[in-house]
């Protein structure tokens, strides 16, 4: 009997609407749910593991596979315009499973000494006005006629 | 002078003997012909013929180093070394005549020992440097090497004597020398003094220890210097200015035509990634052979410099500002609607055909007739000495020239104005029976020739039979009167055209068709300009006080500030910043000669044209569409959308102008006598040219006065003129 109601619930996806609850409950219910799922294209709860100081957060839920069970979520003043190189350097090696310890926890990390020099990270500049574009130092093909020059 | 070797001496006679018969002059009968068997392959030939020579017949080539069709027979390098059949030795195939019967075998074992033995020897001591020499990709060696040498060497003494090496010599700005690589073909010792007519080559030492040279620390300048780097079957001669630049085989090569000089010798434009790279002749017999002068060759980094690329105008606080085409063409349409038919065109010595016809069709749309080329040219009030084309025209052709036997130069330099054609006269004085006589400054023409002196009166003594000359040139059989474009623009032009051309009718050549009457041009738009109707000399322009006055490439000041009516708005067409741009009110900057395909009359009237071996640069463009362009602003558009459509307006005109390579026969010699009569005008003052030394010779034109190169070529000129071996 027992077995036939578990059968049921399993034919009737119960627990997949269960956790579908719990997901829509975790991200503040259904219309931030629905903002999310637009923003980035699917809902998941997990475990939030830690912050970065530009806002991303970062995600574990052991219950995904390997390789979708760590994530982020971009801090939400980016909006659409969120990518991959604003994940900073220290939070990278978790996200990536290079690491099991989140920076916070990563006695590595935590030792190494801060310096004045170092630089901030910055995300890539591509399409923006900030650009990287290189440039020629090679003599121009032809020079022009300078009509000031006598 | 010059020492013809004795093979070449022995060559010449039979040769000679050989032309000789085969022309109508002689009634002797032909040499008969002997067959000689190149691989079993027979083939009659005339006596004296060498083996070389034979073998090409039947589309043999033999490797060769030292020898050049164009050059005296040395047979120093023994790379042509073939065997003939019961010969205990094989020949050199390059200086030896051919006897009757001969079996010649060009690929047999003896044959080929012969020349991988040659090869061991001289690559035993040329260097390894393939990888950095300038020459790699197009080298003889390289490529004989690899078709006829040995796949191994005997020459291990690398680390005790080594190879030998020799010091590389400062021969001016335009030839780099890496003398180790020399293998002593003496290719460039014979062209210099047999084609350059400069003896400054030579050798020193024998054996291991020869060396080329120039004796004397000096620097190797003649106007046609640049073509020992061509000859050069090595790395040891290299284009100074090209050097380490590109490999051939990143090269696209176009053919095209030379501007720089009225000849129109012909080029191969080198170029990589839309720049011009280097210019190297293209063989054609009727007009350069296969030689070029040093600023056909050189100046071609003149057109990356001072180019307009922008179109421009003044702005009212006298500046000029670049601006969009657009612009510029409403800007110069609203000058020239304001004009009315108060517009003139000046020609300047760059001009394509094309371009002229559209700025005179446009003009004459207008309503004005004033259209002129810089340089003067005799025209008599009401006739004119441009009706026919003999007037100005090189008659006789380039290559006629060293047939002639008596050559009068008036008023001219063709070592500077026309180095090819001096060349031509340089081969007829060594290898025929041409004599020079010039009436001008005393000049080095690199061969001797009779001063007459320089006073206009001997002209008059000449034409009127008084000087011991004119019974000479009565008396020649194929004389050539040249008169330099120069020396016709002088105010008593008239007297030049009228009295020499009716002197020259009056000679008596062996030949009727034989054409006496010369103009040596000196730029190469004049004849296209005077084919299509404009008037020399921009006399009338400023006379006429234009309220536009296009200047189209005119950079040798025949229009400068002093002689511009005040309100002109002077339109700039052309492609350097040089004289002209700076006076002009609007700038539309066209095509240089090798960023356009367009269509340019030499001094013998011969229509040629070059094409495009990389785009203008930046807004620059085709010359001959911005007038139609310009022609659709001012609300007059001419009937040609293309260049096919242009071109037949251009055969309405004229059609020689598009019958290109072609030479047109010049007739009405008598006729066109009769319109260059005038009533008489005086001879006055002493005659001259205005290039008398190499150093006058290199920056005469915009591009040229644009080039790096030529600029450095002065200045070696004049750094070496203090000097105790002075040039």
């Amino acid at each position: 009997m027992s077995k036939l109601i578990k059968n049921a619930v399993n034919f009737f996806g119960v627990q997949q609407l269960l956790r579908l609850g719990a997901d829509v409950k975790q991200n503040g219910g259904i219309i931030k749910s629905i903002k999310k799922l637009y923003r980035m294209d699917s809902i998941k709860a997990g475990r939030l593991v830690g912050q970065d100081k530009y806002g991303n957060k970062y995600y574990e839920n052991p219950h995904f596979f390997f390789g979708r069970n760590r994530w982020v979520e971009y801090a939400e003043y980016k909006n659409l315009e969120y990518d991959a190189t604003q994940v900073p350097a220290e939070w990278f090696g978790w996200l990536h499973y290079r690491t099991d310890a989140p920076p916070y926890a990563d006695i590595a990390k935590l030792q190494t000494k801060k310096y004045k020099w170092m630089m901030d990270h910055s995300e890539n500049a591509t399409g923006t006005k900030d650009a990287y574009f290189p440039y020629s130092t090679v003599n121009a093909k032809f020079t022009a006629w300078d009509p000031k020059k006598k | 002078m010059l020492r013809v070797p004795l093979t070449r001496a022995v060559l010449a006679q039979s040769q000679r003997a050989g032309v000789l018969a085969t022309s109508k002059r002689m009634q002797s009968k032909a040499p008969e012909k002997v067959e000689v068997f190149i691989d079993d392959q027979p083939v009659m030939v005339l006596p004296g013929t060498t083996v070389l020579q034979a073998a090409a017949q039947v589309g043999i080539e033999i490797p060769r180093f030292c020898y050049h069709e164009r050059l005296a027979v040395a047979g120093n390098c023994r790379m042509c070394l073939v065997e003939v059949e019961k010969s205990p030795k094989p020949v050199a195939a390059c200086a030896m005549p051919v006897m009757k019967g001969w079996r010649i075998k060009t690929n047999s074992e003896m044959t080929r020992r012969a020349r991988e033995g040659v090869m061991e020897f001289l690559l035993a001591n040329h260097p390894l440097d393939c990888p950095i020499c300038d020459q790699g990709g197009e080298c003889d060696l390289q490529d004989q090497a690899m078709s006829f040498g040995s796949d191994r060497s005997r020459f291990t003494d690398i680390d005790h004597a080594g190879k030998r090496a020799v010091e590389d010599k400062d021969i001016g700005p335009l030839i780099k020398t890496t003398m180790t690589r020399c293998i002593h073909c003496t290719r460039c010792i014979r062209f210099a003094s047999e084609v350059a007519g400069v003896d400054d080559l030579g050798t020193t030492g024998r054996g291991n220890d020869m060396q080329v040279g120039t004796y004397v620390e000096k620097l190797f300048l003649s106007e046609i210097s640049g073509n020992v780097i061509d000859l050069c079957p090595v790395g040891a001669l290299t284009n100074k200015p090209y050097s380490f630049v590109a490999r051939p085989w990143e090269i696209r090569r176009i053919d095209s035509i030379d501007v720089l000089d009225a000849l129109g010798s012909n080029i191969t434009v080198n170029t990589r990634t839309g720049e011009v790279l280097r210019i190297l002749p293209r063989e054609n017999e009727d007009i350069n052979e296969e030689w070029l002068s040093d600023k056909s060759r050189f100046a071609c980094d003149g057109l990356k410099r001072q180019r307009l690329i922008t179109p421009m105008l003044r702005k009212p606080d006298g500046e000029l500002e670049a601006v969009e085409w657009e612009t510029a063409l409403i800007g110069v349409a609203q000058a020239v609607k304001n004009a009315g038919s108060k517009v003139a065109a000046v020609a300047g010595s760059f001009v394509d055909a094309e371009q002229l016809v559209a700025v005179k069709d446009l003009l004459n749309r207008l309503g004005s007739e004033l259209l002129c080329t810089e340089q003067k040219f005799p025209t008599s009030d009401g006739l004119s000495g441009i009706d026919f084309r003999s007037n100005y025209l090189l008659n006789s052709s380039i290559a006629a020239c060293e047939d002639a036997d008596l050559v009068l130069l008036v008023g001219t330099n063709p070592r500077y104005e026309a180095p090819l054609l001096n060349t031509r006269l340089r081969k007829g004085y060594v290898h025929k029976e041409l004599d020079v006589a010039v009436i001008g400054p005393q000049i080095d023409l690199s061969y001797r020739h009779e001063h007459l002196g320089s006073n206009a009166s001997i002209i008059q003594d000449i034409v009127s039979g008084k000087h011991p000359f004119a019974k000479r040139l009565k008396s020649a059989k194929r004389p050539l009167i040249i008169v330099g474009a120069n020396a016709l623009s002088r105010n008593d032009g008239k007297a030049f055209l009228s009295s020499l051309h009716s002197f020259a009718n009056q000679l008596k050549p062996e030949n009727s068709d034989w054409k006496v009457w010369n103009v040596l041009q000196t730029n190469a738009s004049q004849v296209a300009a005077l084919d299509i109707g404009y008037k020399p000399g921009v006399d009338e322009v400023i006379a006429a006080g234009p309220k536009v006055l296009f200047l189209l490439g005119a950079d040798n000041e025949a229009i400068n500030k002093d002689n511009i009516p005040k309100d002109c708005f002077v339109v700039y067409l052309g492609h350097h910043g040089d004289n002209g741009a700076p006076l002009s009110h609007a700038i539309l900057p066209g095509a240089a000669y090798t960023e356009k395909q367009a269509t340019y009359v030499n001094t013998e009237g011969r229509a040629q044209q070059t094409l495009i071996a990389i785009t203008p640069p930046g807004m620059a463009r085709e010359d001959w569409k911005i007038i139609r362009a310009l022609s659709e602003v001012i609300g007059t558009s001419l009937p040609y959308d293309n260049l096919d459509e242009i071109r037949d307006r251009l055969e309405d005109i004229a059609p020689h102008l598009v019958r290109y390579g072609r030479l047109e026969e010049n007739n009405f010699f008598a006729q066109a006598e009769q319109l260059a009569k005038s009533q008489s005008v005086a001879f006055q003052g002493e005659i001259d040219v205005k290039q008398k030394s190499l150093a006058d010779f290199y920056m005469t034109d915009s591009i040229t006065r644009a080039s790096p190169t030529m600029a450095k070529c002065v200045q070696a000129i004049k750094k070496g003129q203090g000097r105790a071996y002075t040039y």
